[in-house]
């Protein structure tokens, strides 16, 4: 049980920093990035390149692979997502995206094979003990590094002007452009952003999961049903709900069976949304269009 | 351990990759291309080249190639050449039907052997069925196959749910001084892992108290949770249900950060992955680790160590390293070559017919012979160890067997 | 969409109409080779599903990529039954294809408690909703016992030769197309399809305007689950072996979205084509190539050049060129008549 509660929270915090960077995006643009799990596999391997053929420690190469996502997040938006418009804009958002994450899909499987591959190092291995619950230093670093990351991106959000910019964004996007914030570079650099955490999420997950290209369905419907719990555009329901379900799931585990604890997600998924259409967090009203 | 894998992931042969791709050259020249019809006898198999299964695939591949290069270098069957005729299914159900079609109605092949893994295995012999053909194969050995009692089914492998048994014979029979006192069963709900556990607990039955019984998803890739629960049980043995490397792996990671270390353990699959184990756990928590198996590289069968010589020289490696799908493919030829002589025809009902009568052919993967649901219970399993800090990989079950060593108990700590 | 495209097209798209139809019904009579009679049934039976799911998602901008929910419901729902009660199983009889009227009678009764809850939401938190759906529908089909968990469940073998398997089940997905189509026109021309359409346009708008959307949404959605049952159902005895993970499948959802997006979003023919086009392809192109890998990036590189450049999909693209070129033509003709 409080096994289960501890690694809950622990890993949950990770969901939590990608599931913030789906929400701001969707927030900020309308644009639903299903290709968020294919990233996050991304960043995994870029890691594990890293580690591989030059021996750059995991969280060291982060230094590396974060700004390398932003970039790719940057390409992929002023490609691709800029060009969506109309009313069809979010539904198409999700068939480009998903045509992206097939692309990188199959460049990954032919570069890394099908394979599952995890993340090691010398101190994957090793635990330290609290209150009689040995706790694995992965674990915890992957936890202060999600938080740190949740931190600096909330220090931005509210005590910078760009910040501040991102906010009226979210907000209301014609308001925000009337007012004189540049839209379209905020969006741009919102999405980069939303990109780069998967760098670090992507990481921690590899270090703490085996993967392969694949797992990206996985990961996507997790965080998509994290965000959507939330209330898709609200980064204090990203927060929230990502640790929440983690830690649902991990008791569901632990109580009941393994089998049954994905199930438990979508569960909560569903009844929740029975009762509230907009999700935990959500502002908007559940009108329609 | 048989790799009849299910799962949404493939699993790790990652060995056999770099060989294969000299095999896939090195075919296109060896085997001629069926042009000319009538002569040669045409065997149309389907395997998974890409996709979840193309690891094994790809091993299949190399087993089939290098069994009818070898009986064509004899003289071929009943004098005539043997050619190959393989495609491609991507691992997909579908996609495996058609080319069997493909290859009986279209390519006129003679004779069908099986694709890779027991998910493919059924839909496949169900399709040749229709055209009255046998499916011979080495890697469907899954309950579902033998429930199905096709008539056309015979799978060359011992069936997968009898893998621990040997292990089972022995634990039970430890003086109960050296016995574990508790034993902890937890398996993936893969249809071709969980039967044999579920056996092995059968088996092991009262001998030994089972303090837990845990299923967890196929699908899981985040296995803290679960092991984290085996840990606090804190039995003496764990039975493990693995689909691969990375799931043994993070048990094993997990058992030592929680500073728990069973005395016996044994894994379905992933120990016997050679160096992508030892790579991913360490030789020193390798040590002690068992891993149930049908064949292995160093079998001391003079069929096998024939076949596995003639491996190591045309696709390089250890004897050791051959990949056990290798053995599997092979076996299917010989069996069908035994069949096919026996009848001194390329008829597959005679041929069905053989095969069921019980005759016994004797294979690389060791004796072979059917009973009425296409089950090929005469082989025996072993059970493998490794030894000597993870230096050594050596064969411990069946006790009694001239090739056995003795098991090292119990298990060193982690990280010793 | 206009009026003058379709009088511009009538007569040669009537032409075409008939001609697939007269191809599609001799197919099995030319095309005697059960491996390509196969790849027809599969071409067909996604031209229903996409057809299907174009009434609902296309008409209403619903996009709803959990349409293997209906799918899957509809090969277990016969599965499960065929298993349990051992049909007579003669020679030359099969009475498992009563039950695939069945099969999509299961799929829509499960849709309308899943409609309740998704369609409550707003457009884009739908698309997450029906896959958070399919996933539960997928977890529980490996998971439970009666759904023969990991190992999924085989149906009684239906002991027909090789050399006349397929034509049934072609001539069933035929039927099942057809209707699929008609079914998809008829809603199209009727007040209901219209209701969907303003949905699509403008939902507050047709809420204002007296459109009972909820009750509106809520009938489409569940209307479009029963061919797609019907062809899981299909899919079902054709395999004799249903897995969780390939009936309950998101790259079905997907490919579905993508035929109906790839031929034209909310039109009658782009389904028909998008799926026609893309079912067969894929299956030409995995026995070619037989590298998945490459297939995907070949397949999502298409799907972007499509969806960005011609956003409305290929019927709405052609169409637009024609009436261009019609335009022009009627300007050069003025043209000329004006300086002679």
């Amino acid at each position: 049980m409080v096994h289960a509660l501890i690694d809950g929270v622990l890993t949950g915090s990770v969901y939590a920093l990608m599931a913030t960077g789906l929400t701001l995006i969707f927030g900020v643009m309308e644009i639903i990035n299903v290709a968020q799990g294919i990233f996050v596999i991304l960043g995994a391997y870029l890691s594990y390149y890293l580690q591989l053929h030059f021996g750059i420690d995991l969280f060291a190469g982060l230094l590396i692979t974060i700004p390398t996502m932003f970039v790719v997040g940057i390409v992929v938006q002023r490609l691709f997502l800029a060009r969506l418009k109309g009313p069809e804009k979010t539904a198409m958002s999700i068939l480009v995206t998903y045509a992206i994450s097939l692309v990188i899909e199959g460049i990954l499987n032919i570069a890394f094979t099908v394979n599952n591959v995890q993340l090691n190092t010398s101190y994957t291995n090793k635990s330290f003990q609290v209150f009689g619950v040995y706790i694995p230093y992965i674990y915890f670093m992957g936890f202060l590094l999600a938080i740190v990351l949740l931190s600096g991106l909330y220090y931005m959000l509210y005590r910078t002007r760009f910040g501040a910019s991102i906010r009226a964004s979210l907000a209301d996007q014609s308001a925000a452009a009337l007012v004189g914030i540049d839209v379209k570079k905020v969006s741009t650099i919102c999405f980069g952003i939303g990109i780069a955490v998967t760098a670090a999420g992507g990481m921690v997950f590899g270090a703490t999961n085996a993967f392969n290209a694949s797992t990206s369905y996985d990961l996507i419907s997790r965080l998509l049903t994290i965000i959507v719990l939330g209330g898709m555009g609200s980064l204090a329901g990203a927060l929230v709900a990502g640790i929440a379900m983690v830690t649902l799931e991990d008791l569901v585990g632990a109580i009941w069976s393994p089998v049954w604890s994905t199930m438990a997600f979508f569960v909560v998924l569903v009844v929740v949304l029975s009762f509230r259409p907009q999700g935990l967090f959500g502002q908007q009203s559940a009108r329609a269009a | 351990m048989k790799k009849n894998r299910f799962a949404f992931r493939s699993v790790g042969a990652a060995s056999v990759a770099a060989a294969t791709m000299l095999a896939m050259m090195s075919a296109s020249s060896a085997t001629p291309k069926p042009h000319f019809t009538g002569a040669p006898i045409k065997i149309g198999i389907s395997l998974s080249l890409s996709g979840d299964f193309s690891a094994d695939g790809l091993a299949f591949q190399q087993g089939y190639q290098l069994w009818a290069k070898d009986i064509n270098a004899a003289g071929g069957l009943l004098g005539r050449k043997v050619v190959l005729d393989i495609k491609s299914d991507a691992s997909s159900p579908v996609q495996v039907v058609t080319n069997y079609k493909t290859l009986i109605s279209v390519d006129h092949c003679d004779l069908t052997f099986g694709p890779y893994s027991t998910l493919l295995t059924l839909p496949s012999a169900e399709a040749v069925q229709r055209y009255g053909y046998a499916m011979i194969e080495g890697a469907g050995g899954g309950p579902s196959i033998f429930q199905a009692k096709l008539p056309n089914i015979f799978d060359v492998t011992l069936p997968v749910s009898y893998d621990m048994a040997p292990f089972a014979k022995w634990v039970s029979a430890l003086p109960t001084a050296t016995r574990p006192k508790s034993i902890y069963y937890v398996t993936s709900n893969d249809p071709f892992t969980q039967p044999v556990v579920d056996t092995a607990k059968k088996l092991i039955g009262s001998s030994i108290k089972s303090v837990g019984y845990t299923v967890f998803p196929s699908e899981a890739t985040d296995w803290r949770s679960i092991a984290d629960q085996v840990a606090q049980a804190k039995a003496d043995a764990v039975v493990l249900g693995s689909v691969d490397v990375p799931t043994i792996s993070a048990f094993m990671q997990a058992f030592e950060q929680a500073h728990y270390t069973p005395k016996v353990m044994i894994a379905t699959a992933g120990p016997d992955q050679g160096s992508s184990f030892i790579k991913a756990v360490g030789a020193g928590n390798a040590d002690g680790i068992m891993v149930p198996n049908t064949w292995y590289g160093l079998s001391a069968n003079p069929l096998s160590q024939k076949m596995v010589a003639e491996y190591v020289k045309q696709y390089g490696g250890t004897a050791a390293g051959v990949n056990a799908d290798i053995a599997e493919a092979y076996t299917v030829g010989e069996t069908a070559a035994a069949a096919v002589n026996a009848t001194k025809s390329i008829d597959n009902a005679k041929i069905i017919k053989w095969l069921h009568s019980g005759a016994v052919t004797n294979t690389v993967e060791g004796t072979v012979s059917f009973d009425k649901i296409g089950e090929n219970l005469t082989q025996i399993a072993y059970t493998f160890q490794w030894q000597k800090k993870g230096t050594t990989f050596v064969q411990v079950n069946p006790v009694g067997n001239k090739n056995s060593v003795a098991v090292e108990l119990p298990k060193n700590a982690w990280g010793k | 969409m206009s009026t003058t495209s379709t009088s511009i097209f009538s007569r040669p798209a009537n032409w075409i109409w008939a001609l697939c139809g007269v191809l599609a019904l001799t197919f099995p009579f030319y095309e005697t080779d059960p491996a390509y009679q196969q790849i027809g049934v599969y071409t067909l039976i996604f031209v229903a599903c996409a057809t299907s799911w174009n009434m609902f998602s296309g008409y209403s901008g619903y996009v709803n990529l959990g349409a293997a929910v209906s799918y899957g419901t509809g090969a277990y729902t016969l599965s499960i039954i065929a298993v349990h009660t051992h049909p007579n199983n003669l020679p030359g009889s099969a009475s498992e294809f009563w039950l695939i009227p069945l099969a999509g009678l299961a799929a829509m009764v499960v849709a309308v408690p899943i409609g309740l809850i998704a369609l409550r939401v707003r457009r884009h938190t739908f698309v997450v909703i029906t896959i958070a759906i399919f996933f539960t529908f997928q977890l529980i089909a490996i998971n439970a016992s009666f759904t023969g968990g990991t190992g999924g469940l085989s149906l009684p073998y239906i002991p027909w030769a090789a050399s006349y398997f397929d034509v049934p089940f072609y001539y069933l997905a035929l039927a099942m197309s057809i209707f699929a189509i008609i079914l998809s026109a008829l809603v199209r021309r009727s007040r209901f399809g219209l209701q969907l359409l303003a949905i699509r346009d403008d939902e507050d708008r047709a809420m204002g305007l007296g459109v009972e959307v909820g009750k509106v949404k809520l009938t489409g959605y569940v209307m479009s689950a029963f061919t797609i049952g019907m062809a899981g159902g299909l899919f079902a005895l054709l395999q004799g072996q249903i897995y969780p993970q390939f009936v309950f499948d998101p790259l079905f959802d997907i490919s579905i979205a993508l035929m109906c997006f790839f031929g034209g979003f909310g039109t009658l023919v782009g389904p028909v084509l998008g799926a026609a086009v893309l079912e067969s392809s894929q299956q030409y192109l995995t026995v070619q190539y037989s590298n998945g890998s490459l297939y995907l990036i070949l397949f999502g590189g298409l799907f972007l050049f499509v969806i960005l450049f011609m956003p409305q999909g290929i019927v709405v693209f052609i169409r637009q060129k024609a009436k261009q070129r019609s335009d022009q033509q009627i300007a050069a003709a003025a043209a000329a008549g004006s300086n002679a």
